[in-house]
């Protein structure tokens, strides 16, 4: 590693703690209790699109296999069975396998934070204030500029759209065609996808990445894309069409900054995704870690009805000081 | 070579769908929901097109073997930049929509590097720095003596770029023909 010889990217790095600070002030007048939480952990819940770190604990003969926690989930969803509350963790998340590019470290900071009754449409309503509340105390003038036209970022309403009436608008993909695995694969075919050994998650994310996502949140708003299909669910509740998950995300300058759901509280699906997923990790050879049982457990014991967002921060905070990468926002890296 | 899609690079010439294309840009990206993605805008080599793209990270990618000549620059007409090898008098022709904005930036007779595929020209390799000679340029404005001023000026290839108020006619400045900025005088 290099040495340091000259303090760099000061006044970035002095922006993200100006939006640390507007973070814990929003979370700290609407009730939201600040928990620390460990990273390292002895189970994690399979994630077969997630690595993870892997490390040992060591006393005498005494051996523990410990793992980075990808994301706060496990410790966060436990709080709330046990009756925390509406809580938030800002702290570091580890995640494996994804080089260091403008928009990824293996380390990096999460923001995940959970309200109690409320559901995926009004956690967005909440994630917005939130935007407008950073956005009236960060003090810079050059931030939160929007890609097309250069206008500052307003954030005082979402520009909305379900996953069905995007992929129509910009990749001309029909509802029809979209929920059908067969056609859908069919339609990426045509249009040039390489669907050798490639599911329809797989297609559905590069269609998403290339043809959708360069058009989200370009033109002064925040963007909402709600209702992902049921395919990419993950820990969310389905809706009613059989066909959705109660799943969005949002994106600033074409880039996915958060992601909420109304979090599935039925322990029984929650387990039989556990084993698909664990399953797959197997197929992909990734690393063979224990399974939190427990947080199954916990699912049963009873989770409260409530809405989970998750924010990668670095993310948030490049929208605020108009940067281009995270690596410009850190004082020192490892890169 | 077969390479995996997650170490694609800029530069690189890939096959996509039936053409040759050169990689503009290319970004690891994980949405976490699905497999880990290369994000890569692909510069089409006959249509001059750039089209967005999302490889998967592990999925296998030819990228080509190119070969660089070294070409002199002879002239250009509407549509074409021509080149010619010097030892066999061999003259390519490459479109200026697929050499693009640094073509601004050529000055007849100068050497460049042509990448070739199967004996055909792709486009060139972009040099790192040019030099020109200004030939029109106004002088600074009165007054205007805010550190870090700029003014544009006129190049010899007809190019305009914009450089530090100081900076007269008839001197000869280097520029990165990538970004089309004054770097400094020569």
């Amino acid at each position: 590693m290099k040495i340091v010889t000259q303090i760099k990217n000061l006044e970035n790095y002095k922006i993200y703690l100006q939006v640390e600070k507007a973070v814990h002030g929003f979370m700290e007048k609407n009730n939201y209790l600040k928990v620390d939480l460990p990273v390292l952990s002895p189970a994690l819940i399979p994630e077969s699109y997630l690595e993870i770190f892997e490390t040992e604990f060591n006393y005498f003969d005494k051996k523990e296999k410990l793992y980075l926690t990808p994301s706060p989930e496990i410790f966060l969803k436990r709080l709330l069975v046990a009756g925390v509350g509406n809580c938030y963790y800002l702290g570091r998340a580890y995640r494996n396998s994804e080089p260091n590019s403008d928009w990824h470290s293996s380390e990096f900071t999460m923001l995940e934070f959970y309200k109690l009754g409320i559901n995926y449409l009004e956690m967005a309503e909440e994630v917005l204030k939130l935007l407008q509340e950073i956005s009236n105390k960060v003090k810079n003038p050059s931030f939160a500029k929007a890609t097309e036209g250069k206008q500052k970022l307003k954030f005082d309403r979402w520009e909305k759209y379900s996953v069905t009436e995007a992929f129509e608008k910009f990749a001309g993909i029909k509802k029809e065609e979209l929920f059908n695995e067969k056609l859908f694969i069919k339609k990426a075919k045509n249009k040039g996808f390489n669907i050798d050994n490639t599911g329809y998650e797989d297609l559905f994310s590069q269609m998403l990445a290339a043809e959708v996502e360069p058009k989200l949140g370009v033109s002064g708003y925040p963007t909402l894309l709600y209702d992902l299909p049921k395919q990419m669910a993950s820990l969310a509740k389905l809706n009613d069409d059989g066909l959705t998950a109660q799943r969005c995300e949002f994106y600033i300058n074409g880039l996915e900054v958060g992601g909420f759901c109304t979090e599935l509280n039925d322990y029984k699906e929650q387990q039989k995704r556990f084993i698909l997923e664990a399953k797959k990790r197997k197929q992909n050879k990734m690393i063979d870690h224990t399974i939190d049982k427990g947080f199954v457990k916990a699912l049963k014991y009873g989770l409260p009805f409530c809405t989970g967002a998750g924010i990668g921060f670095e993310r948030l905070v490049m929208i605020f000081s108009n940067t281009k990468s995270i690596d410009e926002l850190k004082l020192i890296s490892i890169k | 070579m077969r390479v995996n899609a997650g170490n694609l690079k800029k530069g690189e010439f890939v096959f996509f769908q039936g053409e040759i294309c050169q990689v503009q840009k290319a970004d690891f990206y994980s949405p976490g929901k699905g497999a880990a993605l290369m994000k890569a805008r692909l510069k089409n080599l006959i249509s001059a097109k750039n089209v967005e793209y999302a490889y998967k990270s592990n999925e296998q990618v030819e990228v080509l073997d190119v070969a660089s000549v070294d070409m002199q620059y002879i002239y250009k007409d509407q549509e074409n930049l021509y080149f010619m090898d010097e030892r066999t008098f061999n003259q390519s022709a490459l479109p200026i929509s697929v050499v693009g904005e640094i073509s601004r930036f050529f000055k007849e007779g100068e050497k460049m590097f042509v990448y070739m595929f199967d004996d055909k020209p792709l486009t060139i390799r972009p040099p790192m720095s040019v030099r020109l000679k200004i030939i029109e340029a106004d002088d600074a404005a009165k007054g205007d003596t805010v550190s870090g001023a700029k003014k544009p000026v006129t190049v010899e290839t007809g190019a305009t770029v914009m450089v530090p108020i100081f900076v007269k006619v008839g001197e000869t400045i280097s520029i990165n023909p990538e970004t089309g900025e004054y770097t400094g005088r020569v």
